[in-house]
This record gives C-alpha cells, structure tokens and sequence, in this order.
C-alpha cells in the first residue's frame, strides 16, 4: 500500500503534468499578456518542483526501516568488527602537540588549552595593544556580527592563565604555564600558509625571573625536542605585550639535516609588559615574567620534510596515512 | 627596504665583515632578507670621452671616436688611439663624457635577467665596427626613459675612470625585512638606520646638524599662507615652505643622489621629486611639493590656505596617478581652501601636480595618524615608499629640519617663506631607569657608565644620579614611554644573545586531563584501525542547510576569507561527511575518520567573562561502502571506547536537540548515550537525503561524545572487582525466539540477571540474531560460559541453569 508521502508525491506530479499542459496554451494568449502568462507558469512549476524535492526526501526517511539501537547487530547481519590497526593513523599535528606538551610538562608546566572564540579584551585590551593598533583592523582577525573573535594567537589566554594562576604567586611559587591551541588568521592559503593553525604559548612569572631565564628555559625546550644539545641566537621583535620583544632561533638541528650555521626562527618571545600584569591583577613592579608563542605545524612540516601546509587540514586519508606515525 | 651598504658608510664607521655585519644587524635590530652583492655589477664600464661623432646619413646612428684613457688593451684602436663605436642617441656629441660599456661587460640592467645581456664587438650597416656601447641611464639601471646616452660631469669623470669609482658603484645591498620595524619609523631613513648599526657597534653616532635645525637661514618674505588643521590627532604637525624660481634645475649629468635614489628601488621623476625622495630615504619624512599657482587656481584664493581635515563621505579626488577615488571619513585630506588637493601621505592630487611650467612651490613636511593611513592604504591599494613611512607615524620633531634641509638642497628654487602649525616644541620625554631593576629583567649586569655609553653612542641625554639614570630620549625614538623600552634597549645594543641563559627551578607541574584523555582515546581508535583528522572550524551556510543546522545558531564571521568560511561549525560529524566523498573516489571503501575539536553555538550562551562557551567534542564517522547499516559497526566502537574509559552508560531513545544541532541523525536508527542521567552524546545513523547531498552510502553513521563528560567520568579502575574461579567454566550456546519487536537488551539483560541471581561467574556474548523471511518472529543466539567460584559445577546444575535460561521471561 503506497504511504502518505507516496500519494502526496503522485499527487505534485500530476499537478505538475497539468501545469505542463497549461504551457500550449501561451499561443492563445494575447501576445503583450504572453511574457505575464510566462512567468507566472514558471514560478507555479519551480514552487512545484521544490515541494516534489521535499516529499521525495521525505520519502525517503519514512521507508527507512527502524533498528534495534540495543542489539549488538542487524538482523541476519555479521557481528561488527573492529578495522585492523594497521589502516589507523594518528594525526601528525596532535602526536606532535602531545610531543611538545609532555616536554613542556616534564619542565614543570601546566597545561591549558586555548580558547578557539574569544572577545576583543582578552584579545587585545588585555593585552597592552593600542586601542587603534593596525592588528586590531579587519585585515589580519577574523570577527563575528558579535564582534567575537576566532583568535589570531595563543596570547588570548594569558590575562586568563595570569588571573587563575595568581594564586601561586601568593603561596610563594611561580607561575609556569604552556597553552596549545588553535588559532587563525585571515590570510590567503598557499603552501606556506594557512587561515588555521596550532600554537603553543608560554607563560612564566616570578618574583626573580630575567630574559636570562627565557632563553634557558626555551632552549631546554628544543634540545629536549631534538635530542641535542643546541646553539641559539635571538632577534629584535616587537610584540605590544611584551618588553623587551624578540625572535628565538635554534641552530639546524642534525635530525632535521641542517648545515651549520643556518637558524631556524622558531618562536617569538619576550618580558611580560607592565600594562600585561597589572591588568590581570599583578604588581609589576614585585613581579616580573615572560612569554612565548611558536607555531606547531611549522615544527611538523619541517620535521617531515612537507612542503605544503594545506594538508592538515584536508583529511585526505593518503595524507593522513602517511604521516602517522 | 633596500639599503645601500656604500650610503650607509657615509654616516657610519664600518669596521667588521660584510658577513658579520648582516649577523649583528640580524641580532640586534631587523632580519636582513638579502644581501645583493653588486661589487662587480659596473665591472669594465668606463667614462669616456666623445672625440667625434659623425652622423651617418639616412640613420639615426652616429660613428662615434672614443678615448677610454688607452684602459681597454685588447681591442683594435684607430690611428689617434681612439675605439670607434656606433651610437643611435640624439644626444651624442662630441666632447661630451660618456659611460661606454666595453667589450664583455654586462649591461648593468640586465644583470638580473635570465639571460643578462653581454656586450660585444657588433659589426652594424654590414660595414662599422662597433666596439662596446655607450650606454644610457636606463641601461645603467639608473632609471630615466632612453631618450639618450648618460652624460658624466668632466668635472669629475676623465677618461679610463671605472664608473663604479666616480659613482661608488661596487656596493652591496641590504634587503631589510621592514614589517618587523613598525614601531621604529627612525630606522626607515639612511640615517635612522646608521645611527642604529653604530649604537650596535659601540661606536657613537654623529646625527648631522641640520637634523635639530630648527631657525630658517632666509627671511620670510612678504607671502601669506594659513595653515588649519581640524583634528590635531589626524596631523600633529604641517610644516610649509613657499619657494620661488631662482635659476635652472642642473640635471644634464649622472649624480650620485640619483644613483642612490635607485639603489634604494625608486626611480628618477624630475628635479624636485628626486629631491624629496632623496631626503626622504636620507631621513624617513616623506615631503610633498604642490604647484603653488595650481594650489590657488584651485582654492579660487588669494593666498594659499591648507585646510587638513577628515575627508568627507563620497568626496572624490584625481590623484597623481590619474585614477579618481572615492574617499570616505578615515582618509585625511589637504584641502586648498577645503578643496581637497591631496590623499595625505598617500598621494598628491592631479590638480596640483608639479610639471615642467611650475614656478613657485608649496612644500609640505607634515606627519599624519598612521592609523587612519593605514586604512587609507589597504582601501585605496596604495603602497609607496612615502605611505610606507607615514604608517609607522614618522615623528614630528623632523618635519622642519627636513622642510629647511629641503629648502638648502634645492638649487634653482629660492625659499621665501616657512610656516608651521607647531609654534612651540614639546618637552623632550624623560625615562628614569634603575640599575637594579635591569638587571632583574635582563639577567645581566650593566654599570652606570656602560649604560650611559650605550645610550649616548645612539644619542639620548643621560645624567647618572646613584641607582637611578635619566635618560632623556631624542624626538625621533616615538616608540620609548617607559623604563623598560629602555631595558630593552640596553639588552638589544648590547647583544641579547650575550645574556647567558640559565634555567630557572621551580615546581612540579599538573597534568591537563582533557590531553591525557585525548591521548588516550586517539590511541585506542587508531590501534583500531580509525584515522583521526582534522577540519576547519569554518564551515559554509550551506554546510549547515545540508545538514538541517540553523545558520542562526552558527556565529558568523563578517570579515570570512570566502563564503566557504563564513560560519564557526556547531558540530564536527558535518566536516566529517563533507570529506568522506573525496577519500571514497580516492579508493578507501571502508574507514572510521575521527577528530577532536571546540565546537561553538549561539545556544551555548556566554560565561561570565560574557565571552561564548565552546564545548570539547570528540566525533567519529563510519564509512563502509559495501554495508547499508553501520549503525552496529559506530556502536561497536562507542561501547569498546566507553568500556575502555569504564564509563558506565546506556543506550537510550533518541532525542533531539532542542537548537535541532544534531538534526542530521535518522531518528528511527539512532540513539542517545547516557551516563547515570547524563546525556554524553549520540550515535546514529545520518538521514538519507542527508547522504545523498554528499554523495555517501546509504547506513552511514557516526558518534559524538562531549569530551568534557568523557574527562569527568572516566577512570583508570573498572568499577566492578574481578572475580575469578578455579573451578571449570560451562560454555553452550543458546537460541531464544522472540517476538520481531522485541529489542535485544531486555533478553540480554534477562539471561544476566538469572546468573547473577545465583551468584556465578560468568558471560553473556552475542553470536547472532536470525530473521527469516515473511516471519515476524526472531532468533536471538547467546554464547553463555559460567562457572561457580566455589565449587564444580554438577550435571544437574548445568541442566537446570540451562533449562531456565531457556525460558526466561523478559
């Protein structure tokens, strides 16, 4: 016996017969009334198409058959299996955040994750940026009608971190916190850049630490990363929440192939600023600290030798197989 | 930003390796993209003198005499010693001197070339031999449009002279990464960047003169001119020189200010341009020259008066380049008598432009918000070098001194009269630093005098007062407010990178659960033959329509690369059936493709911060082409994963989400997964006419868990303790026909709950449920196995277990 839907879909498909019909009459009509006539039959039969589309996809919902959501197989079918290990991959991206997290966690940090909406104060408010910075503009953040803001870095979280970790501060201890996340920027794809990415921030403070402090913690990072030991440079940045501001660079690393001599930036860097502290409740002239961001696909593409970051985030499973590990 | 090495040496000592200064550069102010190395760029090119020039007739070529000084030795002379060489310029003559490109040079202008252009001996009209070239500016790269052969200053060229000697031509280039220099503007002159490389070489820094030059050496003279700025923020300063004619531009010969202007990239315009381009790199102020006469003409006034003001919505102006925009209220304008005649900074207006008739001039030196330029730049798609500068907000203390540099440089143009909206210089800023406090940030001591050293060699005013330094800071350094700034700068003149680095001690650190967890679960899924992906937070409205979202619960971006990017996702499993298709045709059959991420909707509401809540979800979906029902197959993942966490949950009636989120679920073969009362997730199949909008098997299903419950209830340790027996297990199996309605669970938990009843070790596995056809009744098989803990189990016993197993009720 034909179901509701079935009848209804009949019923639209002789209308729309009879609508077809409607269209031998046009040679009948006044020619000046012809175009009017016209239109009108075609507005009739695309409203009527829609509807046919709409009972059809409702057809097909209401053939399908219920199952037994409680049975542990359909009826007369194979028990499910499991598919082999070997067809399972990880994804490089994450394998390596987890990488860079348990060595930033054997260093004696907490682990935070990053926001992925945030609002312009956590942003930028908070964070020492003018009111009319040139980031701030359209052109390099994503906004919302809100006025949220996907954020363009993982900085976003450190007025959080450095609020819900002042307690330490008061017990006497330091504040030493990493922050993977995903981040954006409204930028244009191509190989070497993507409107999505991850980041890993740092954020470290004390009553005695210095930029002497940064740079051995950021070192012990990449040599613990690469397994060796490593020289480093660093060069002037600027960044409006941090003061002084720089650019960390490691030394080729052997497993990467390097010729000596050659730097890789990794990272930007710098002395917490002031106006950073105080906003989120901390005396800057009792404490001080610092931060850091680094890219981690940057970290991933230079380790598997990849040559275009667009990959990531294509879930092409060639890719993804190819890359676990 | 280009920077010639030989330039810089004029203002600046250099007394390290190219190499090491392009290191210390790179370490202690601004990446140095590239190095150019022009040190033989102009080899074998020579001034030389025209001897004779002939004309030959019916051709634009002259046969040219030269005499390179008898420098060039392998080369066939003609009886007075001179080279004979073709030349087709109008301007050759004898007696003049010329740039002449012997025989296996390289045309300068082709040096970057594919092929870059090597000069021989040509033999032109079938009869001349021609040795070499000479050569026009243009072919010189020192721009100009090829009208005729370059003519060298005798004063300064002899014959057989290299050209690169005359013109301190075998240089190297520096391309300086610029973007990292926003907040420096100083640095993005010649001199600016000087005084940096010598503070970076300790050595202290001379800043010429006319740099704090502030007194005009002229008189003005009976000339009006009003200046009105509506908004002090949109220009703090305009400077205005009037200038009259005062004899001819001497631009018949090659300068070395033009072979700077294009080593720095630009190229020559006219006499006056090339002026306010040069001081320009010279100083970083960018200067602009208006037609004086045009700027009445157009101002319909008597006297010029500058209005810089907003512009005005929908006002229009004909820049130099002919192209008309439409300005809006962020650009900012000069007006002539609030006509406008300039985009400032960006670029002078049509009906003011300078040409070959103009007598008198306007010179403007002003600075503008470089916020308000910057937009002006990105809406109307201008990038000079001028514009460049401005957006860095060049600072006001040198718009007079380049304005009076201006007036002195200017040969044939007489100032007559200067103005300028500042009528009294502002206070230079004062920063006290301490001693102790740089040494707490830096981790490095520096004394007082080291420090003074250090600041003065880049110009500050320092007096040493115990602990504390003042530091008075020059009008050109608009990036130092605070003591720090000061810190940094000590740390960055001096070499951060001579700061040990030393690691701190401190604490033990917790462990972020949500890591530990998703660790975990993407070990567990890919030991299973799952691929874990990743997807953009971004999707398409019509994402969202396919899979019957609410685009009204998505946030939306206004500013989106491309539509495709317009909304944030409410969920993962759509990203995920919107790439399974492609991986089908790419040839995988059957696969599990899983992701970890932040999902956001609008019904999600706002935390206290009144910044949007997020939720953690893990999604998984279930592509197998050769099966209509993967229903099984997602619920044999989820209960292995669940088991795996020893989550205790259930498996319970769909409902759907209020905000219709997971509206993509069929209904009728999907279902709700609970912990306790907690809703934690769904599994289920995806409606047909979902599937068929993205081209995927019919049956095909996902499951998505919030991560957040998953990280509250999991647990290392399963709730149940093991029991285990010494004493021999049964195992039969079992067949119980049941109603075609009867869901499985019921009879499953029935058979349970009998042996539970009698306290027996033991399990109850599926083996298979069997339907024939047309019968409304089905057969669910069991695999038991039980044992007693305590003892073997009798014959009697087994039977009697059995027997009412058989025939349990549920």
């Amino acid at each position: 016996m034909p179901s509701v839907v079935e009848n209804k879909i009949a019923e639209l498909k002789a209308q729309l017969k009879a609508l077809n019909q409607e269209y031998a009459k046009i040679k009948d009509i006044p020619a000046e009334e012809r175009g009017d006539f016209g239109r009108k039959l075609n507005e009739k039969k695309q409203k009527l198409n829609a509807e046919i589309a709409a009972a059809e996809a409702e057809a097909l919902e209401v053939s399908v058959e219920p199952l037994d959501i409680t049975a542990p197989c359909d009826i007369n079918g194979e028990m499910p299996k499991f598919l082999t290990a070997d067809n399972g991959s990880k994804h490089p991206l994450m394998t390596e955040l987890d990488r860079v997290i348990s060595i930033y966690q054997s260093m004696g940090f907490d682990i935070v994750e990053s926001q992925q909406l945030d609002d312009e104060y956590h942003m930028f408010d908070s964070l020492n940026f003018a009111k009319e910075h040139p980031a701030r503009d359209n052109f390099d953040t994503f906004r919302t009608e809100e006025g949220f803001i996907p954020p363009a870095h993982t900085s976003t979280m450190q007025n959080r971190i450095l609020r819900a970790y002042k307690y330490k501060l008061d017990e006497g201890k330091n504040i030493a916190v990493a922050v993977p996340g995903r981040v954006y920027r409204n930028e244009d794809q191509d190989a070497t850049h993507e409107h999505t990415f991850y980041q890993c921030e740092g954020v470290y403070v004390s009553k005695t630490c210095t930029l002497g402090n940064m740079l051995g913690i950021l070192r012990e990072f990449f040599e613990k990363y690469y397994n060796q030991k490593l020289n480093i440079r660093t060069q002037p940045g600027f960044f409006p929440f941090t003061e002084p501001s720089l650019e960390f660079m490691i030394e080729k690393p052997a497993s990467l192939v390097g010729k000596s001599g050659e730097y890789l930036e990794m990272l930007g860097c710098g002395m917490i600023h002031p106006n950073v502290l105080k906003e989120a409740g901390i005396n800057p002239d009792e404490y001080c600290g610092f931060a850091w961001g680094g890219g981690i696909d940057r970290l991933v593409m230079l380790k598997r030798k990849l040559t275009d970051v667009r990959y990531f985030e294509s879930a092409k499973l060639d890719f993804l197989k190819e890359l676990s590990c | 930003m280009l920077i010639s090495l030989n330039w810089l040496k004029k203002y600046v000592d250099i007394d390290v390796s190219d190499d090491e200064l392009v290191r210390l550069i790179g370490s202690r102010l601004v990446e140095v993209e590239g190095v150019i190395d022009e040190t033989h760029k102009y080899d074998k090119i020579y001034a030389v003198k025209v001897v004779s020039a002939e004309k030959i007739p019916d051709t634009h070529l002259s046969l040219c005499a030269i005499d390179d000084g008898g420098r060039e030795t392998d080369i066939i002379r003609d009886k007075d010693g001179n080279i004979q060489v073709m030349c087709g310029a109008p301007n050759v003559h004898a007696g003049m001197m010329a740039a002449w490109v012997a025989p296996g040079a390289i045309v300068p202008a082709s040096v970057h070339d594919d092929a870059p252009f090597v000069i021989g001996m040509r033999k032109m009209l079938k009869k001349y031999d021609s040795y070499g070239m000479l050569a026009g500016a243009d072919e010189l790269d020192f721009g100009g449009d090829h009208l005729g052969i370059a003519e060298l200053d005798p004063k300064v060229a002899k014959p057989g002279m290299p050209l690169a000697d005359i013109y301190e031509l075998n240089d190297i280039i520096l391309d300086i990464e610029n973007k990292s220099l926003t907040h420096r503007p100083d640095t993005f002159g010649v001199i600016g960047f000087a005084r940096e490389v010598a503070g970076i070489l300790g050595k202290e820094f001379k800043t010429p003169e006319w740099l704090f030059e502030t007194k005009p050496s002229f008189k003005n003279e009976d000339v009006e001119l009003d200046i009105e700025i509506a908004d002090k923020k949109l220009c703090p300063r305009y400077t205005a020189l009037v200038m009259m004619p005062h004899g001819e531009f001497e631009d018949k010969y090659l300068t070395l200010e033009r072979t700077y202007l294009c080593k720095s990239g630009m190229r020559p315009v006219s006499p006056i341009v090339d002026l306010t381009n040069y001081l320009m790199l010279l100083s970083g102020q960018p200067t602009h020259a208006f037609d004086y006469d045009k700027f009445l003409a157009v101002g319909k006034a008597k006297t010029p008066k500058i209005l810089v003001r907003a512009a005005k919505d929908g006002e229009k102006l004909t820049l130099l380049d002919d192209r008309e925009v439409e300005l809006n209220s962020n650009d900012i304008v000069i007006t002539s008598n609030d006509i406008p005649v300039a985009l400032a900074g960006a670029m002078g207006g049509k009906n003011t432009e300078i040409d070959e008739n103009t007598k008198r001039i306007i010179l403007e030196s002003a600075t503008f918000s470089l916020f308000n330029l910057r937009k002006t730049q990105m809406n109307h798609g201008i990038f000079s070098e001028a514009i460049t500068r401005f957006t860095k907000g060049q600072p006001a203390g040198q718009t007079l001194p380049v304005a009076l540099k201006f007036a002195e440089e200017a040969k044939a143009l007489k100032a007559v009269a200067l103005f300028d909206s500042q009528k009294k210089a502002p206070e230079p800023i004062v920063v006290t630093i301490s001693l102790e406090k740089m040494v707490g940030l830096l981790g490095k001591k520096f004394t007082a005098e080291e420090t003074k050293t250090i600041l003065e060699n880049v110009n500050f005013d320092v007096t040493i007062n115990g602990d504390k330094i003042n530091c008075t800071v020059p009008y050109w350094r608009t990036d130092i407010h605070i003591a720090e700034d000061i810190y940094e700068e000590i740390g960055r003149l001096s070499g951060f990178d001579n700061i040990d680095p030393i690691l701190p001690l401190h604490g033990t650190s917790e462990s972020s659960p949500r890591f530990v967890l998703k660790s975990r679960i993407r070990e567990f899924l890919s030991a299973r033959g799952a691929n874990e992906a990743l997807t953009y937070s971004f999707v398409n409205g019509e994402l969202l329509n396919k899979v019957k979202q609410d685009e009204k619960n998505s946030y939306k971006i206004v500013n989106s690369i491309s539509p495709d990017l317009q909304y944030i996702r409410q969920s993962i499993a759509p990203s995920l059936l919107n790439k399974a298709y492609m991986n089908i045709r790419a040839g995988y059959k059957q696969f599990a493709m899983f992701e970890f991420n932040q999902v956001y909707r609008k019904s999600f509401g706002l935390d206290e911060q009144k910044v949007p809540n997020g939720r953690h979800e893990l999604s998984i979906l279930f592509i197998n082409s050769d099966s209509k029902c993967e229903y099984y197959q997602a619920k044999h993942y989820l209960e292995a994963l669940l088991q795996n966490l020893n989550i205790d949950f259930e498996i319970r009636k769909f409902e759907s989400e209020a905000d219709k989120s997971n509206a993509y679920y069929e209904p009728k073969r999907s279902a709700s997964v609970y912990a306790g009362d907690k809703l934690i997730g769904y599994l289920g199949e995806v409606k047909n006419s979902i599937l068929q909008g993205f081209k995927l098997p019919q049956g095909t299903a996902c499951f998505e868990l919030a991560l957040d419950c998953l990280v509250e209830l999991q647990s290392d340790t399963p709730a149940k303790r093991p029991r285990f027996s010494q004493y021999p297990f049964v195992e039969r199996d079992i067949t119980l026909t049941v109603a075609g309605k009867q869901d499985y669970q019921a009879v499953e938990k029935a058979l349970k709950d009998v042996l539970e009843a009698k306290d027996l070790i033991y399990s109850v596995k599926p083996v298979s449920i069997y339907q024939a056809e047309g019968q409304d009744t089905k057969n669910l098989s069991f695999r038991v196995s039980f044992a007693d803990a305590n003892k073997t189990l009798a014959k009697e016993a087994i039977q009697a277990i059995m027997k009412e197993l058989e025939t349990v009720k549920f």
